[in-house]
């Protein structure tokens, strides 16, 4: 599903093109969107939601983020600083040169999401991944019926991708944001609560659910997602383990016999039954 | 059959040197492995050689690209590719049905390593039969025939005095008329076998570790277990790598190296949290993969029976009794 | 010997039905004659598996840390080096003397595995390279002894090495700079960078190896003769002044390399800067590098 058997032939897997950042944005204190284009302003690859791409500072290390959208000539990526490498790309400036390759990884399954309604789950940074299918829906909007977002973090300003969930989004046609953050604030007149507990509350019907966000949350959230009726065929997560080569050879990032990077990251709670609980 | 005395065999090796970079087993630094073939090297023939051969087309420290970084600017260059072609003598089976297993992790599955394809396309395989079994091999039991190596270009047999060769494919053909001014049409018996020390029966097993994953035993088999890497360095199957660079000032080159999934750090993730925690969880995925998960992908077992880990397993981790200890689990 | 074994299963028997301990730590028949790995013994009815004969050459105290956090006390059989590795566990403050049940047993020193293989099982076999100097063959700390008290002192007496044999150090200590460096070089070359040497060390009780951590950039991951060599010496400076010379490392390297001569070579420059010491003998926190007086002698100041 990446790459053509053509293109495999000619380029060296492991070997990254240089691209460029263009853009920056501050999502919240320690997270911040990279816009990536090639150095001729093209985009580097035309990723599937869901898809992940191997970006790197080669003198510091390189590592595997989702791909949060794309646009006509740029992919982004929404990257939080937590260890050697994202501290250091959070140093870089607008212009910095980068390493890039991919795409990798399954992406979602579009075609059985066609014509359905869809709730998408996340907390935290975990809306990263799946917003590149939200915008995916919505750039097709007819394709899809109705569409619930319920996202939650730590505070108003953990709060990912602001200007989408409250400006953009909820303007969309036939699509309803609902914002939690976990503890009362001031300044903050919205849901106070977490994500698990919000979601039983808003007592949605059986439907296709997507669901990314940090182990815990999943912990809580799936249980409540079973006892609405939820079928686990519908109940799809995307995962993240650590990832060096990509494609399914370095053998780090296995669960049982599925390599994250190659037969994942997006999975379906029926095919994570069949795994074994190691992730 | 083509033969040659023994004593004879440095002379056609000579010969293929003018050709091929020759590999052949040798001890080296008190180390057998395969080593390029030189006048004065010390032939090996009577014993497997301890560090695989996986390591002439999967090196342990292997250059991948060049880059130089510096402030917003960054270069990066592929390295040129070797041309040479090379030639290993010696090869055991056990080693060629390991060169399987990788063919399988490098070239399948959608991408194509570049750097073990190159390897592996220009390197020609002269395999040897076994005479006798070590006393820790099981390759029978894996499925392995010590006396005929699957994907050899030739197959060599140790006739104890002579050597007899056999051409399986066209590039075996082509080298075996290179040398076959050396060489004596004879009829010959290969030499029986004899009997395996050790054996595993692993009929079954990758079925029945489907529903062993929360079993009990793999608390018990890991207590004794150290956690070094010293198992999955000298195994022929074990392919895990790691990709680190080394840089000096604003010049780098990005590499390639073994890794273990025995050592903490492996699935170690950014933000601490580790799905193998504990020196349980990694000795579980070790034979997970060996026997059950690398067979469901592959359809072959990742594990050829040459004995090594067994032999240098510091506290004497044994594969082909814990495969016993998995049949007879409950 | 067979004596010592009889005993071993006797003593584990009565601690696990009485449920003084919930597992036996001891020796057991690995793959082969001439291997006698580690033992974990969780029921008086697999007791029968404990052995004690001429390959029991593992430690068994580094095992201790695994059960550090757990409820109830262990058990384990301690020949002398294990003893003192014991001890360094102590003084390192990773044990707790009250967890752990000690049956010591008196080590007559244990036969070579390589040439164990070699001779067959009717050879005569010689003592393994690191037992032939030991210099405290009888444990030093335990809480049940097996055997003769009395009768094991005597031998030890007679058979204990006066001091650790430095001639091999010697030879290297010869040579020249150039020859020195070819020397390791060529030894290091060979380095797979297992971790074998470290993981069985009872002196390497880091929570965290700084080995283990790629990110700081201490050591990178490639293998080639200068990060073997920086691995091997540091962690030699690393268990100066602890190392109990079990030779438990070179015994584990699956490459043959010659590690006890580095940690040797420290043992001696040790005895000759800081006067004689062994460590692992005593509990009292006065380690040569790890201790300061203000009286002690400051030439570069």
């Amino acid at each position: 599903m990446a790459v053509t058997v053509e293109q495999v032939k000619e380029i060296n897997p492991l070997v990254p093109i240089k691209a460029k950042v263009i853009k920056i944005v501050q999502e919240t204190p320690d997270v911040k969107t990279f816009h990536i284009t090639t150095m001729d302003d093209k985009k580097p690859f035309d990723p599937l939601p869901g898809q992940l791409g191997m970006l790197s500072l080669p003198a510091i290390g390189e590592a595997m983020f989702s791909v949060t959208n794309k646009g006509e000539n740029h992919i982004e990526m929404a990257i939080k600083s937590v260890g050697k490498l994202t501290e250091a790309l959070h140093e870089i400036e607008e212009g910095q040169e980068v390493g890039i390759r991919g795409p990798y990884g399954n992406g979602f399954p579009l075609d059985y999401f066609k014509g359905k309604d869809i709730l998408f789950i996340g907390g935290g940074i975990g809306l990263a991944p799946v917003r590149s299918l939200i915008m995916e829906c919505i750039r097709n909007r007819e394709n899809y019926g109705k569409l619930s977002v319920v996202y939650g973090a730590r505070s108003k300003a953990d709060l990912c991708f602001k200007e989408d969930l409250f400006e953009n989004w909820p303007k969309v046609p036939n699509m309803d944001v609902y914002v939690t953050i976990d503890r009362e604030e001031e300044g903050w007149d919205g849901h106070v609560g977490f994500v698990p507990a919000y979601v039983e509350e808003l007592a949605f019907n059986p439907q296709v659910t997507v669901l990314c966000g940090p182990p815990v949350m999943i912990k809580f959230t799936l249980p409540a997602l079973q006892k609405m009726g939820f079928a686990d065929q519908d109940i799809i997560t995307t995962l993240e383990m650590r990832m060096k080569c990509g494609i399914g050879k370095c053998g780090r990032c296995n669960i049982g016999s599925c390599y994250v990077c190659l037969d994942g990251p997006v999975f379906t709670m029926e095919q994570l039954k069949k795994l074994p609980p190691e992730y | 059959m083509k033969i040659i005395a023994k004593e004879r065999l440095p002379e056609v090796l000579q010969l293929l040197a003018k050709d091929y970079n020759v590999l052949v087993p040798a001890k080296f630094e008190g180390v057998t492995r395969f080593t390029p073939y030189s006048g004065d090297v010390e032939l090996v023939l009577e014993e497997n050689v301890l560090m695989p051969p996986k390591d002439i087309f999967f090196p342990q420290t292997e250059k991948m690209y060049k880059f130089k970084a510096k402030n917003k600017s960054l270069e990066i260059e592929e390295l040129p590719v070797e041309k040479e072609e090379q030639l290993i003598f010696g090869i055991r089976s056990c080693d060629l049905k390991s060169l399987e297993c990788l063919d399988q992790v490098f070239l399948t599955k959608g991408y194509v390593d570049h750097f073990y394809k190159d390897k592996r396309e220009r390197t020609a395989l002269i395999a040897l039969s076994c005479v006798r079994p070590q006393e820790a091999c099981f390759c029978h039991s894996m499925g392995v025939d010590p006396q005929n190596g699957v994907g050899a270009d030739i197959q060599a047999y140790d006739l104890k005095e002579k050597i007899g060769f056999k051409a399986i494919s066209e590039k075996g053909q082509e080298i075996l008329e290179k040398i076959s001014g050396l060489l004596a049409e004879e009829e010959v018996s290969i030499p029986s076998f004899g009997e395996f020390n050790l054996k595993a029966d692993i009929e079954g097993v990758p079925e029945k570790l489907q529903g062993m994953f929360e079993h009990p035993i793999w608390a018990d088999i890991s207590r004794k277990c150290l956690n070094c890497g010293a198992c999955t360095y000298v195994c022929p199957t074990c392919h895990c790598f790691d990709i680190d660079s080394e840089v000096r000032g604003e010049d780098g080159v990005k590499i390639r190296c073994w890794d273990s999934c025995m050592f903490g750090e492996y699935t170690q993730m950014a933000g601490g949290h580790n799905p193998r925690p504990t020196k349980k969880e990694r000795v579980r995925n070790r034979f997970m993969h060996k026997l059950r998960y690398f067979p469901e992908r592959y359809q072959m077992l990742l594990c050829t029976g040459c004995g090594r880990c067994v032999i240098k397993c510091p506290v004497n981790m044994d594969i082909t009794a814990i495969i016993k200890k998995i049949k007879e689990a409950e | 010997m067979k004596e010592i074994t009889l005993q071993m299963q006797e003593l584990a028997r009565e601690l696990l039905q009485k449920g003084e301990v919930n597992v036996v730590l001891g020796w057991e028949k690995g793959t082969f004659w001439y291997l006698s790995p580690p033992a974990f013994i969780d029921k008086p009815e697999d007791v029968e598996r404990l052995v004690f004969d001429d390959y029991c050459h593992h430690n068994l105290s580094k095992y201790l840390m695994d059960y550090r956090y757990q409820d109830g006390k262990v058990a384990v059989f301690l020949k002398g080096c294990d003893s003192r590795a014991f001890n360094i566990l102590l003084e390192d403050n990773q044990l707790e003397r009250e967890k752990y049940v000690l049956i010591g047993i008196p080590c007559p020193g244990m036969k070579d595995q390589e040439k164990a293989k070699e001779l067959g099982i009717n050879g005569d076999i010689p003592l393994a390279k690191k037992c032939q100097d030991c210099k405290y063959p009888n444990p030093l700390v335990y809480d049940y002894f097996l055997g003769d008290k009395e009768a094991a002192d005597e031998a030890a007496a007679t058979r204990e090495a006066k001091a650790i044999d430095y001639s091999d150090v010697e030879q290297i200590e010869k040579m020249t700079p150039d020859e020195k460096y070819d020397f390791w070089s060529s030894q290091y070359e060979r380095c797979i960078r297992c971790y074998a040497c470290r993981n069985v060390c009872p002196a390497c009780n880091c929570r965290e190896c700084i080995f283990d951590q790629s990110r700081t950039g201490w050591i990178g991951k490639a293998n080639n003769t200068s990060e073997n060599q920086f691995f091997a010496l540091t962690r030699a400076m690393h268990v100066a002044g602890r190392c109990i010379e079990c030779g438990e490392c070179e015994r584990a390297c699956p490459m043959n390399i010659p590690i006890m001569l580095l940690n040797k070579k420290l043992i001696k420059d040790i005895n000759q800067l800081f006067g004689e010491y062994d460590a692992g003998v005593k509990v009292d926190g006065v380690l040569p590098l790890g201790h300061f007086d203000k009286n002690d002698p400051e030439e570069f100041m």
